[in-house]
């Protein structure tokens, strides 16, 4: 399968910036609440807007929260990131207590995190210390000095001796032994 | 791209040059293993998306070793579109208008059948005998490994060295040889 046929835009997972680590700039810029006033699919965005939203504001004063009541449409959550993301998120017939956990997830997140394929779930910069693999890499420097063909590098070398070579090895063994024995005498 | 990496690029996608040797090889089974050098499944970085095939040099095609009774049994077939025009030839005769042909076929069959694989034949040299062009065989770099071994023939083997060979026993004078 290849890449170029999918819909989702792919990326690697990424460091998020160090974000956090002397200060936290919160990503989160923008946040628009879309909801209806009287239909039953916003009932959930109506009790967070007004039970929890403007402790979300007190508590967030980098971001901007705005509210917008539209008739009988469904109610929408669109964020807005530093990086140009905007985040389209539908919450329709969402409890109220599903939508503060989507909240914190749009407020934490850094950008489209979700509207990006991960193409593996590791990444590196440095991704081999010893260099990229070449075709002369582990190869026996033998070859660089041999001209080709050669048995020597062309026969099977993986197959067992055979009963004769075997044999015909022993034979060799013991002329030599035997050659020894006479020199000692 | 930095000089340095582009380098590193064209070392690690450079096509390398291998020769093997079909002499008493069964060309069906050796198939498989020409076939992985050609489409560069023996390497580390092998993707079938990436372009990392191999060429292979083969030599001694009129050599090659079929199994059994397959030089008599064995037969290619052939359609010319026709009505009528269906022929079976057997490989005996196949290999004596062409010795190129058997291994050629056996490597194409070996590999799967796709738009890459005419291309891939292409990255295939078949030389009945050991001459090779001079161009070609400055290129290689590597020898496949034959899967068989290739017997040596008791009249090639210099006196000396039948002489020296281990024996039981020797013949008596009188003993006639068949």
């Amino acid at each position: 399968m290849s890449n170029k046929n999918l819909f989702l835009k792919s990326a690697f997972v990424r460091a998020p910036l160090q974000n956090g680590v002397g200060r936290y700039v919160c990503q989160l810029q923008r946040i628009v609440l879309k909801f209806c006033k009287s239909h039953g699919a916003s009932r959930g965005i109506r009790d967070f807007i007004e039970q929890d939203l403007v402790d979300f504001s007190r508590q967030n004063p980098g971001v901007v929260v705005y509210l917008k009541p539209r008739r009988h449409r469904g109610p929408v959550l669109v964020a807005e990131y530093l990086n140009g993301d905007r985040v389209w998120m539908s919450v329709h017939n969402k409890t109220h207590s599903e939508i503060t956990k989507w909240m914190e997830v749009l407020r934490t997140q850094q950008g489209d995190v979700a509207g990006a394929r991960l193409k593996k779930y590791q990444y590196t910069d440095y991704p081999s210390v010893q260099g990229p693999w070449t075709p002369f890499t582990f190869k026996d420097p033998e070859l660089n000095v041999a001209t080709l063909p050669d048995p020597k590098f062309g026969a099977n070398n993986r197959l067992s001796v055979s009963a004769t070579e075997k044999l015909r090895l022993m034979f060799e063994k013991q002329k030599i032994s035997e050659k020894d024995m006479k020199i000692g005498e | 791209m930095s000089a340095a990496k582009r380098v590193q690029q064209w070392a690690t996608f450079a096509r390398t040059w291998h020769i093997f040797d079909c002499k008493w090889q069964d060309p069906y089974q050796s198939a498989e293993v020409i076939k992985k050098y050609l489409l560069g499944m023996h390497k580390p970085i092998y993707h079938p998306m990436n372009d990392c095939g191999d060429v292979v040099v083969c030599i001694n095609s009129r050599e090659i070793a079929l199994r059994g009774n397959d030089w008599r049994q064995r037969a290619y077939f052939h359609h010319t579109g026709y009505p009528g025009g269906a022929t079976w030839t057997l490989a005996w005769e196949v290999h004596n208008k062409d010795p190129t042909m058997i291994i050629k076929k056996a490597v194409y069959k070996a590999m799967r059948g796709n738009l890459q694989r005419r291309h891939t034949m292409q990255r295939l040299f078949i030389y009945p005998g050991e001459e090779i062009p001079e161009d070609i065989v400055q290129n290689v770099t590597n020898q496949i490994r034959q899967l068989r071994l290739v017997p040596t023939r008791l009249d090639h083997i210099d006196e000396e060295e039948v002489k020296k060979f281990p024996k039981v026993m020797d013949y008596p004078t009188d003993y006639v040889l068949k």
